[in-house]
C-alpha cells in the first residue's frame, strides 16, 4: 500500500472515530461532540460562523500582507548588506524566542479590542520567521552563481533580478508557510484571549458555557483555514521546487517541512 | 572567430598579453602579496594550462584576465585592449562545477549570457542549439541540471562560455569536481572542442597529469607571492592519446613540474 493511501486511510478512520466513539458512550459527550452534532451546531448557527469567518479571514490577509511584505522587505535587506545584519540579527533572533504572546495585552490597551490589535499581533508573530528565512535565503546564495553571472556581464540590477531573486524563492517560501501559519495562529489566539468577534471569539464564548458541539464547530473552520492555507503553499513551492528537488538533497521536502517548523502557539 | 570591430587590430584577436602584473591583498592586520611581477604572452590559438601549489595565485590570474578582479599593478590585454570588466564578447569563463543556474534549463543556462543582452529569443535559441552541439549534448536542452551528470553540467558550462563566440576561453579548474574517468573523457571532449573552434585556451589546474595532456604550454608559479617560476613547452604531437601517458616524454615533462612544485611545498 501506498504511502498515499495509507494516509487517506488514516484520516477517514479518525474521521469515522469521531463520530463513532461519543456515540457509543465511550467518550463524553461534552469532551468530544460527534461529528455529526458539531457539523449540525455550526450549520444552525451558519450566519453567526459565517461572520466571524469573515472578520478572521479578514484579519489573517491583512496581517499576512504585513507579516510577509514586510518580513520579505527587511529580509532581503539584512541578508543583503552586511551592516544592518550585524545590528538587526541578535536581537531578532532572541526575540523569536521570547513568547510574543505576552504583548498582546499591551496591543489591546493601545489598539483596543477591535480588528487592529489582532493585526498588529499576527502580523509581529508571522513576521519574525519571514524575514529570518528572506535573509537566511539571500546570505546562502552561491556566490559562485553571482561570480558566473557577473563574468557573463550581468549588471548590479540583472544580478538581482535573474540571479539573486529566483535563487531566494525556495528559503523565502518555506519562510512564509511558517510566517503564514503563525498569522492564522496569532490571529486566532489573540481572538480567543481578548475580543468581541471571530472565529476565536466563537470558541472562547462558547467554551464557558461548556457546549462542546460549537467549540468544536469552530475549530473545524480553523483548521479548514490552515489546511487551504497549507494547500496554496504547496501549489507555489511546486511551482517553484522544479530544481530545488535536485540541488537541495531532498526528493520531496515540500511535504516533510511543515510539522517541523511549526512552533507551539504560545 | 569573429571581427572585433571595436578594438585595435595592433594584437590578432585571441592574444593575451601579461605585463608585470602584481595583485597586493590589504587585509586589516597586513598586505598580503598574491601575485609579483608576472608577465606572460599567451599566442592566439594556443592551449595553456596554469599550475603551481595552492594559492600560488593562479586563479587570481585568471579572474584578472576575465575582467573580474582588478590587477593592483602592471595591465593585462587581450586582444590588444585592456579588459576593465568582463566582457563574454572577448573572453567566455567556465568555473568549477557549481556555476549553472538550477532553475533554469541547460539551454536557458547557456542562453543566458545572450539574454542579459536583449538578443531576441530565436536567435538566442538557435545559437544556444548550435553550442550544445558543439558540446555533444544536442537533445539535453530541456534537462536541469540536476538531471545532469557531473561531465554533462561542465559541457554546458562550457558552451555557455563559447555561446559568444570569444576568441578567449578561460578555465578555473574545470574539471576539479569530477571523478577520474570523467576527467579523461572531458579532457579529450576539451581538445576536440578546442581544435575545433581555435581558440585561445589558458586553463587552470592542480593535477600535472592533466596539465602536460592538454598544454600546448605549461606555466608553473610558485607559492605567495605568486610568481612565474617555469615556462615549458610542450612538444608532444596532436591528436593526443592515452598511450602517451606513460611515454618518456611525457613523463619527464611531468617530473620537470613536479620538481618546482615540491621545492616549494
Amino acid at each position: 500500500m501506498s504511502a498515499a493511501t495509507l494516509r487517506r486511510l488514516i484520516v477517514i478512520a479518525l474521521i469515522a472515530l469521531w463520530e463513532i466513539l461519543p456515540r457509543a458512550g465511550l467518550i463524553p459527550t461534552l469532551f468530544l461532540p460527534s461529528l455529526s452534532s458539531t457539523l449540525a451546531a455550526g450549520w444552525n448557527e451558519a450566519g453567526e460562523y459565517g461572520h466571524a469567518l469573515a472578520v478572521t479571514l479578514y484579519e489573517v490577509a491583512v496581517s499576512m500582507a504585513f507579516a510577509c511584505g514586510g518580513g520579505i522587505l527587511l529580509g532581503a535587506i539584512v541578508g543583503s548588506l552586511p551592516r544592518p545584519r550585524i545590528l538587526i540579527m541578535p536581537m531578532i533572533s532572541s526575540l523569536y524566542a521570547v513568547p510574543l504572546v505576552i504583548l498582546y495585552p499591551v496591543f489591546t490597551v493601545w489598539l483596543g479590542i477591535g480588528s487592529e490589535s489582532k493585526i498588529a499581533f499576527a502580523s509581529i508573530y508571522g513576521f519574525l520567521p519571514t524575514m529570518l528565512a528572506t535573509a537566511a535565503g539571500i546570505q546562502t546564495i552561491d556566490p559562485q552563481l553571482l561570480l558566473a553571472a557577473r563574468s557573463m556581464g550581468a549588471t548590479l540590477s540583472q544580478r538581482l533580478i535573474r540571479v539573486i531573486i529566483p535563487a531566494a524563492i525556495p528559503t523565502v517560501l518555506s519562510g512564509l508557510r511558517v510566517g503564514g501559519a503563525l498569522v492564522i495562529v496569532g490571529v486566532v489566539v489573540s481572538e480567543m484571549l481578548i475580543s468581541s468577534a471571530g472565529i476565536g471569539y466563537l470558541i472562547s464564548r462558547y467554551r464557558t458555557i461548556l457546549d462542546s458541539p460549537h467549540v468544536f464547530a469552530g475549530v473545524l473552520l480553523v483548521l479548514a483555514m490552515a489546511i487551504a492555507f497549507n494547500a496554496v503553499i504547496r501549489l507555489l513551492e511546486r511551482k517553484a521546487a522544479i530544481w530545488q528537488t535536485g540541488t537541495r538533497g531532498g526528493e520531496t521536502p515540500v511535504e516533510e517541512i511543515a510539522p517541523g517548523h511549526l512552533q507551539p502557539a504560545t | 572567430m569573429q571581427p572585433l570591430a571595436n578594438i585595435t587590430p595592433l594584437k590578432p584577436a585571441g592574444a593575451i598579453e601579461v605585463r608585470n602584473v602584481g595583485q597586493v591583498f590589504k587585509t586589516t592586520t597586513q598586505d598580503v602579496v598574491a601575485l609579483e611581477d608576472v608577465s606572460l604572452d599567451v599566442k592566439p590559438g594556443r592551449f595553456v594550462v596554469l599550475v603551481g601549489p595552492s594559492g600560488c595565485g593562479k586563479s587570481t590570474l585568471l579572474m584578472m584576465m576575465a575582467g573580474l578582479r582588478e590587477q593592483t599593478s602592471g595591465t593585462i590585454t587581450i586582444s590588444g585592449a585592456p579588459i576593465p570588466k568582463p566582457d563574454p564578447n572577448r573572453v567566455g569563463v567556465v568555473f568549477q562545477e557549481a556555476s549553472l543556474f538550477p532553475w533554469l534549463t541547460a539551454e536557458d543556462n547557456v542562453e543566458f549570457p545572450l539574454a542579459l543582452r536583449g538578443i531576441p529569443k530565436g536567435e538566442r535559441r538557435a545559437k544556444a542549439q548550435d553550442a550544445l552541439k558543439l558540446v555533444g549534448l544536442e537533445g539535453f536542452g530541456k534537462r536541469h541540471p540536476h538531471e545532469l551528470s557531473g561531465g554533462m553540467k561542465q559541457r554546458v558550462s562550457i558552451a555557455r562560455g563559447l555561446v559568444q563566440d570569444p576568441p578567449v576561453l578561460l578555465m578555473d579548474e574545470p574539471f576539479a569536481a569530477l571523478d577520474e574517468q570523467t576527467r579523461m573523457t572531458m579532457g579529450d571532449e576539451l581538445l576536440r572542442i578546442w581544435a575545433a573552434t581555435g581558440k585561445t585556451v589558458v586553463f587552470v589546474t592542480h593535477s600535472l597529469t592533466e596539465a602536460v595532456y592538454l598544454a600546448d604550454e605549461v606555466i608553473v608559479m610558485s607559492p605567495r607571492p605568486g610568481r612565474i617560476v617555469d615556462h615549458l613547452q610542450i612538444a608532444l604531437p596532436r591528436p593526443r592519446t592515452y598511450e602517451m601517458l606513460s611515454g618518456e616524454t611525457f613523463s619527464t615533462l611531468r617530473d620537470r613540474i613536479w620538481r618546482h612544485i615540491r621545492k616549494s611545498a
